[in-house]
């Protein structure tokens, strides 16, 4: 258990080494020179070559991939992730500012597909083949296959523009969260409320839910008790891998609702060619995939008694 | 020998896919009386099964089922019951022992907990109470060390082990019927003996009905009171294990009694075989169902569906659905 704990950790640690160092060959051989951004910045159309040569000295922009990755991962270790070219804030300040909004967006989400999920996923089994479970299905297809920024703007036309319930643009309360989480929670919610039903489903007809009718439970008492554990290590693992997801999703989401988070930041820097805007949020959404994907495997593993308490030898 | 304590009368179980469908048990029974242990023998796919715990809704889920027929259990009729009183009397009147107990306790719940429940629920015993008997059930049934093992998970416990707590687990809240699927086709040939002889003292001392569902004829000769013989989902000869162990009647019965090895005669390998397969289920014929692979078959036995009769004079009733046999042998029949 401690062996397999520490060998996850170092896995973790490596892949986001090798994925930040991906991403910062991919964002410098993307077309765009940031010397000559940063020129123009700073003298407007009058920068000239020289100019531009100069501060691409300074940068150390001349210098071999290898030795800037390395300079930057230092500096990354550090917290230093340098200057917005966009904004011309330090990125750990961008950081500051946004990151609270895109994590109120993902855990308000989060928390809505995992309670709508297993809702829905109980709901079905427990109808096993009735109006419900059918009902459940259609509803999880449609949730699973309509983009998020469809979602968005209906709900927004819905419960905005015609209903006036809530704001369509910006943070005012906990109503304006709505549509975003709803949003955010859609796709997830749908693919995870399959996997409870599915899961469930195999889970009942496996000899111990016999056992579990044997012992004079109700089918729902067989359900909650003998089955619902049984499907938690699937059902963590597949919500691990759909709450790093929705970081994607978030990009969408708080452009559409003007929610100033990272994600937003991420597009506002692209289209910038903010090129250190974008590697330290590229490294940010990098830190989260590994170390949730982690968390949850460790959770996975404490939820499964084989694997909690291994067999006395 | 006393009244039965659970009987059942013309069962008639037709399971569904949505591909086909399949008279599993046709027009079978079988009755059992406190203190007695009843085996059902017969091959796989004759019904045993189904016919033991069909009636207690404990079929796996996804297969339809249109069962028809009695089956009363202490004098209730359990077919009519609503989903709740079975689930009640499942759980307290019924104690099932199943084939593997490696699949059949769920691997995410500690065993010494199941057994307080049941107490609880069943014997009426406070929480305190539940769990010293679930304590003093774990080391009846042989498992040593029963407090250490009270707070194990499955998967911490040998086959043998685990059946020993399966067999605790059916115990706990009291049965009066303990039915028992194979209880030992799943474990090793040492363990198969220890469990057979948990289930013979239990037994004993408890004086509970015991339903033995088995192809084990060894078994049933360590067992078994009566013996019910189960063939293409009918009763093809039920009598007292020695009458159907020692003067078996019907030809399938005979056939499947020469089929099993004795280590004790000189001429230990011979035994033979049934010739044929047992019929498709989803096409049924009339007439007898062994017919096809019978030494005795006669025309009428294709068209005609052979009575159980009884036959002789024991003080425990013999039947048998072989009117070829009667007559061709001069068996007395008192039907």
């Amino acid at each position: 258990m401690q062996r397999m704990f520490m060998r996850r950790v170092v896995l973790a640690l490596l892949l986001m080494l090798a994925a930040t160092a991906l991403t910062f060959w991919l964002v410098t051989a993307a077309p765009g020179n940031v010397a000559a951004l940063i020129a123009e910045r700073a003298a407007g159309a009058g920068a000239d070559g020289e100019m531009i040569a100069k501060i691409a000295d300074d940068l150390g922009l001349n210098d071999p991939l290898p030795v800037r990755y390395a300079r930057w991962l230092g500096d990354a270790l550090t917290g230093d992730f340098g200057v917005s070219l966009r904004t011309g804030k330090p990125m750990a300040e961008e950081f500051a500012e946004r990151i609270p909004m895109t994590l109120a967006l993902l855990t308000g989400g989060g928390v809505l597909a995992l309670v709508l999920s297993l809702a829905m996923g109980i709901a079905g089994a427990a109808s096993n083949g009735g109006i419900v479970d059918r009902l459940l299905h259609g509803m999880a297809l449609i949730g699973a296959s309509t983009p998020n920024f469809f979602v968005a703007a209906m709900l927004v036309i819905v419960f905005s523009v015609w209903l006036g319930m809530v704001p369509t643009f910006g943070v005012s309360g906990l109503t304006s969260w709505l549509l975003p989480w709803i949003t955010i929670a859609l796709f997830p919610a749908s693919v995870l409320a399959r996997v409870v039903r599915v899961n469930l489903q195999d889970t009942m007809s496996r000899p111990f839910a016999t056992t579990g009718f044997a012992k004079g439970l109700t089918r729902r008492a067989v359900l909650l008790r003998e089955a619902l554990p049984n499907i938690a290590i699937p059902y963590m693992t597949t919500f691990g891998a759909q709450f790093t997801l929705m970081i994607i999703g978030a990009i969408v989401v708080e452009r559409v609702f003007g929610l100033n988070g990272v994600g937003a930041f991420f597009i506002e820097a692209i289209r910038f060619r903010d090129f250190i805007g974008m590697q330290a949020t590229l490294t940010l959404f990098v830190v989260f995939f590994v170390s949730i994907n982690l968390l949850v495997d460790l959770l996975a593993m404490l939820a499964d008694p084989r694997l909690r308490r291994p067999k006395k030898a | 020998m006393s009244a039965p304590i659970y009987q059942v009368e013309g069962l008639v179980i037709d399971l569904y896919t949505p591909t086909v469908s399949v008279r599993a048990v046709d027009g079978a029974g079988f009755h059992v009386a406190p203190g007695e242990t009843l085996a059902i023998v017969g091959e796989s796919g004759s019904g045993k099964t189904v016919m033991t715990l069909g009636p207690l809704g404990l079929l796996p889920e996804g297969v339809a089922v249109d069962l028809r027929g009695t089956a009363r259990a202490d004098g209730k009729d359990i077919l009519s019951m609503s989903p709740a009183e079975l689930s009640r009397m499942r759980g307290g009147f019924f104690g099932v022992i199943f084939q593997d107990p490696m699949s059949a306790l769920n691997p995410m719940l500690k065993i010494g907990p199941q057994l307080a429940r049941q107490a609880q629920l069943y014997a009426g015993l406070s929480a305190q109470e539940a769990k010293k008997e679930a304590v003093s059930l774990l080391a009846r049934s042989g498992i040593p060390d029963p407090e250490d093992r009270y707070d194990r998970y499955p998967h911490e416990l040998s086959g043998g082990m685990l059946q020993r707590a399966m067999i605790a687990l059916a115990l706990a809240a009291r049965p009066r019927v303990l039915i028992a699927d194979e209880p030992t086709t799943a474990l090793d040939a040492t363990v198969q003996a220890q469990i057979l002889a948990l289930i013979r003292q239990i037994q004993k001392e408890d004086g509970i009905a015991v339903i033995l569902i088995t192809h084990d004829i060894g078994a049933v000769s360590v067992l078994a009171d009566r013996v019910a013989v189960l063939y293409a989902g009918q009763v093809a000869e039920e009598g007292s294990a020695i009458d159907v162990l020692t003067a078996p009647l019907h030809p399938y019965t005979r056939g499947l009694l020469a089929s099993v090895p004795d280590f004790r005669s000189e001429n230990a390998t011979g035994t033979k075989e049934i010739p044929g397969i047992p019929p498709n289920q989803a096409q049924l014929e009339a007439g007898c169902r062994f017919a096809d692979r019978c030494e005795l078959v006669q025309p009428q036995c294709r068209t005609h569906r052979p009575p159980l009769v009884k036959v002789g004079t024991g003080a425990v009733p013999h039947r048998v659905a072989c009117p070829v046999v009667i007559t061709a042998e001069g068996i007395v029949t008192h039907d």
